[in-house]
């Protein structure tokens, strides 16, 4: 183990020559997502709620429509293009923010519960088994009925999606590297545990948690795809990648292009979000599973 | 006044078998005690689980003692983690038996040098700097190792990084556990005379753990010998090595291959030592020693001096029983 | 074996007690149940009455108490859509839902493991090819886009099945289709690399080595090796068998517990979701026992730690 890790930054500094076809198309999906989510009050055909009343179920361009709306309309007239593209930045943002939330909150206990081992390490374990041992989409709707649906909200119950991971692994790395290894020298030196997690553990432990970072990102895109399909996530007028698919149920055999293309840009993306997650956890981190 | 005291230091470890299972006490240190002096270096010898590492631990502050005390520079030994605890390391460091282990593998040698002063805010980043320069220096590194990272330097070098950085803050105290034990035996000797020239150049005390008696004689002032968490014979160690008087360091100076020796002298102890959870009574080497009379299974021996002023803790040496002649 | 056991009952218990203190906590922290429930204009006396008849007025640590006593005579309180008791509106799902995710868990298992085993022993076959692809399309294709998609083709373009309802039982293959392809992929992905990590040790080797045939290699040592993974994930999806199928039922419109819960989130029917939310913890934790208890039958090594 500790000769696996002392090999490691020689192959990370190698240069990535060797990235597979499928990993490069995967990183340029990611890359094309993160484009139209930051440019899209630029790119848009339309606003995401403009309706057109006299282009109503208009079909694509594909299926016989005209260049006006190049994925067709709803029943509201409004493009579907403009919806897809403002959904991918609405979707993408509660993906993003939920997962930073459930690994900074997840690393944080974990730390804590090393550092404080007793009691305050038992309650976080018994809370990261019951966590673990439940389904989280039950839980998630628990919440939702309670507390009624705000994005806060849902990107803060998202981010509770995950966390136990993030505390098992970083709790049991900064054990490890407290007992014997550079943070316990560190800490000898005279450290706070501000610098020994902050400047040494956190650093040290950072590739692992990127990993299962990517390798939560699309169950939380799921996730939030889910809740919103079942119309207790976004809520209208904003719009998600889920509400699309949810809102085209509707329309499926009048208009089922509404489905088609959020449905594949969901696919994609956790797809892609989930391959480049394999492929840097083999070569990142081969003490993962 | 010496600058390190410690009085009767006793540490027990609670281990349990299971969540409920019987809670097995461990003394893992049975009342030790020792001074050093400015610019001394007292070795610390044993088997390993003998109490040694823990020994080190203990006087640095770094766990509490369950009883006894230590004091250093006059006064009692802060708790640890206390804001006093983190300011009185920049008096007294550590160097560990895994240099690697002790380096974070993602700062540059030069960056984990600088640490210690940053901690203790000294100097500006200037100052820090030139400092790092002179302490890679004093222990045979370049300024061109200060960009490497840990894995591009060799076993001895790291060791040398870890030294430097056990003296940037100029500390009074070092305890070095097993400093050489992981290293290569060609360069073993190179770090040993590092660690000794810092030793001798800033008149630190030095609390050197190692199983290696020889070692241990070539840079110690004095020498304990310890078994079973406690010290059992202490002296100065040429006069320790020439004529041992607990049976325990007789075995183990025996043990030091000698090429004008034949091996017909060899003491070889019967059987491992025996677990600290189940310390026998009486002295606690009395199972395995060749000597032992009836009173050693019953009284604890006290570690006092002779006339010659080695200190040991056997009834035999102390002529308070007769040695009974077995056959072998 | 009876610790290990008393161990495992009490963590058990542990797990339904947390969920009754969540849900307790967050029923609370939501807002006055008073006001919630009476409009806020009611008058003040009114409100005032009705705390006290549901004890509201009391000290929150007596509140706690009188909450854990009534779960535990079974009294999870009323809906609030029509006044029902909300256990016996939960209870008259539960067959609908069981209907849907017992033949898909026998579809997930069919498939599933089968189809693992085989990528394993056929390692970078066409099939192993195969069911890689279709165990990561199980994982990133969700079951409402897979469920929608089986509608668009197989209800609307081929008119040969129904797209939602549950007036017979051809309404039911689209939703168990949909629910098992999901999990047949999840499990096969499972229990391949589970398997492979087997075949790698050495005594597997050895006893190939030693001239066992290879098949019999395979039953006597892999199968039952890589099975102590496997159980675990069959393990979660027996235990979500009432909850695993909250999409799809919302999907085809199948009124079972999913869609019950649904609406009631919906509409904040909160004795209904505490009360869902209760029985999926139950029958998580006791899905988790067995398997626990599965363990130890199927390792001797635990067999043995435990009895020592």
């Amino acid at each position: 183990m500790s000769t696996a890790l002392a090999a490691l930054p020689a192959t990370t500094r190698k240069p990535r020559a060797t990235v597979p076809p499928m990993v490069a198309f995967a990183l340029c999906w990611i890359a094309a997502m993160l484009a139209v989510a930051a440019t899209v009050q630029w790119i848009a055909p339309y606003s995401y709620t403009a309706l057109d009343l006299r282009a109503r179920l208009h079909p694509p361009v594909f299926m016989g429509g005209d260049w006006r709306h190049i994925l067709g309309t709803d029943e509201l007239g409004r493009d579907v293009l403009a919806r897809l593209l403002y959904s991918i930045r609405l979707s993408l943002l509660i993906a993003f923010g939920a997962t930073l939330i459930g690994a900074a909150l997840g690393t944080l206990l974990g730390f804590l519960a090393a550092h404080l081992r007793g009691l305050v390490e038992q309650v976080v374990l018994a809370l990261a088994d019951f966590q673990a041992s439940m389904p989280f989409l039950i839980l998630a709707l628990s919440v939702l009925a309670f507390f009624g649906t705000s994005l806060t909200l849902l990107i803060c119950l998202l981010g509770l999606h995950g966390w136990e991971r993030y505390a098992r692994i970083s709790r049991g790395l900064a054990i490890s590297a407290g007992a014997q290894g550079y943070a316990a020298a560190v800490r000898q030196l005279g450290a706070s545990p501000w610098r020994v997690y902050g400047r040494h553990v956190l650093p040290n432990i950072a590739s692992t948690l990127i990993v299962s970072m990517t390798l939560a990102f699309p169950e939380i895109i799921l996730l939030e795809s889910g809740l919103s399909f079942l119309g207790l996530g976004v809520q209208p007028p904003e719009t998600s990648l889920g509400n699309m698919v949810g809102y085209a149920r509707e329309y499926l055999t009048r208009a089922p292009w509404i489905l088609l293309s959020p449905a594949m840009v969901i696919v994609m993306t956790t797809l892609s979000v989930s391959m480049l997650g394999d492929w840097l956890r083999d070569k990142l981190d081969p003490t993962l599973r | 006044m010496p600058l390190l005291k410690a009085e009767g230091l006793v540490r027990r470890y609670e281990s349990r078998q299971g969540l409920f299972g019987r809670i097995a006490h461990i003394r893992a240190l049975d009342g030790v005690s020792l001074e050093l002096r400015k610019g001394e270096t007292l070795g610390l010898v044993g088997e390993s689980g003998c109490g040694k590492s823990t020994t080190g631990r203990l006087v640095l502050g770094l766990e509490p003692a369950d009883e006894g005390h230590v004091v250093f520079g006059g006064a009692p030994m802060p708790g640890p983690t206390t804001p006093e605890w983190r300011r009185l390391r920049a008096r007294m460091q550590m160097i560990h038996q895994d240099p690697l282990g002790a380096l974070d593998r993602r700062l540059p040698i030069g960056a984990q040098v600088e640490e210690p002063l940053v901690i203790h805010r000294r100097g500006d980043a200037a100052a820090r700097a030139g400092r790092v320069a002179a302490l890679l220096e004093e222990v045979g590194l370049d300024a061109g190792h200060a960009a490497r990272y840990p894995h591009e330097l060799s076993g001895g070098q790291r060791q040398r990084a870890v030294i430097a950085r056990a003296l940037a803050t100029g500390p009074e105290l070092i305890v070095a556990d097993e400093p050489i034990s992981a290293l290569d035996v060609s360069i073993q000797a190179q770090v040993m005379n590092v660690l000794a020239e810092a030793q001798a150049r800033h008149g630190l005390a030095l609390l050197f753990v190692s199983h290696d008696l020889r070692v241990v004689r070539q840079v110690s002032h004095r020498v304990a010998v310890m078994y079973l968490g406690r010290i059992v014979e202490e002296g100065e160690p040429d006069a320790v090595l020439r004529e041992p008087a607990h049976f325990y360091t007789r075995a183990l100076v025996s043990a030091i291959p000698h090429p004008s020796r034949r091996d017909a002298k060899r003491i070889v102890l019967k059987g491992d030592p025996p677990s600290p959870a189940a310390r026998p009574a009486g002295c606690a080497f009395h199972p395995r020693c060749a000597a032992a009379v009836a009173l050693c299974a019953r009284e604890v021996p006290e570690l006092k001096p002779r006339a010659d002023g080695r200190k040991v803790a056997c009834h035999l040496a102390h002529g308070d029983a007769m040695p009974v002649r077995k056959a072998a | 074996m009876l610790r290990f056991l008393t161990i495992r009952l009490l963590r058990a218990a542990l797990t339904i007690v947390l969920v009754v203190t969540f849900a307790f906590i967050v029923l609370r922290m939501s807002g006055d149940p008073a006001l919630l429930i009476m409009s806020a204009d009611a008058p003040p006396e009114a409100i005032a009455a009705f705390r006290k008849s549901w004890g509201l007025d009391a000290p929150l640590w007596v509140q706690y108490v009188n909450y854990f006593g009534a779960i535990l005579h079974g009294d999870l309180g009323q809906s609030m859509r029509d006044g029902r008791g909300a256990v016996e509106l939960v209870a008259e799902r539960i067959p609908a839902t069981l209907a849907l995710t017992i033949p898909a868990l026998v579809l997930k298992i069919g498939l599933g493991i089968p189809a693992g085993i085989f990528a394993a022993l056929h390692r970078n076959s066409f099939i192993d090819r195969a069911v890689m692809f279709a165990a990561v399309a199980g994982f990133t294709v969700p079951s409402f886009v897979l469920g929608l998609l089986l509608v668009l083709v197989f209800a609307v373009q081929l008119g040969w099945l129904p797209s939602g309802g549950q007036e017979s039982w051809r309404h039911a293959i689209l939703p168990i289709v949909t629910l098992g392809a999901g999990g047949a992929a999840v499990l096969a992905r499972f229990t391949r690399s589970a398997m492979l990590e087997v075949l790698g040790q050495s005594y597997i080797r050895t006893a190939s080595a030693k001239g066992v045939p290879w098949m019999s290699v395979v039953r006597n040592h892999a199968l039952p090796n890589a099975a102590i993974p496997t159980v675990t994930i069959v393990g979660f999806m027996v235990g979500s068998l009432l909850a695993g199928a909250v999409v799809v039922e919302s999907v085809f419109s199948w009124p079972g517990v999913g869609r019950l819960l649904v609406v009631a989130v919906a509409n904040r029917d909160l004795a209904v979701v505490q009360c869902i939310l209760l029985v999926v913890a139950v029958t998580m934790v006791t899905a988790n026992i067995v398997v626990d208890l599965l363990y130890g039958f199927l390792d001797p090594r635990l067999r043995a730690g435990v009895k020592a």
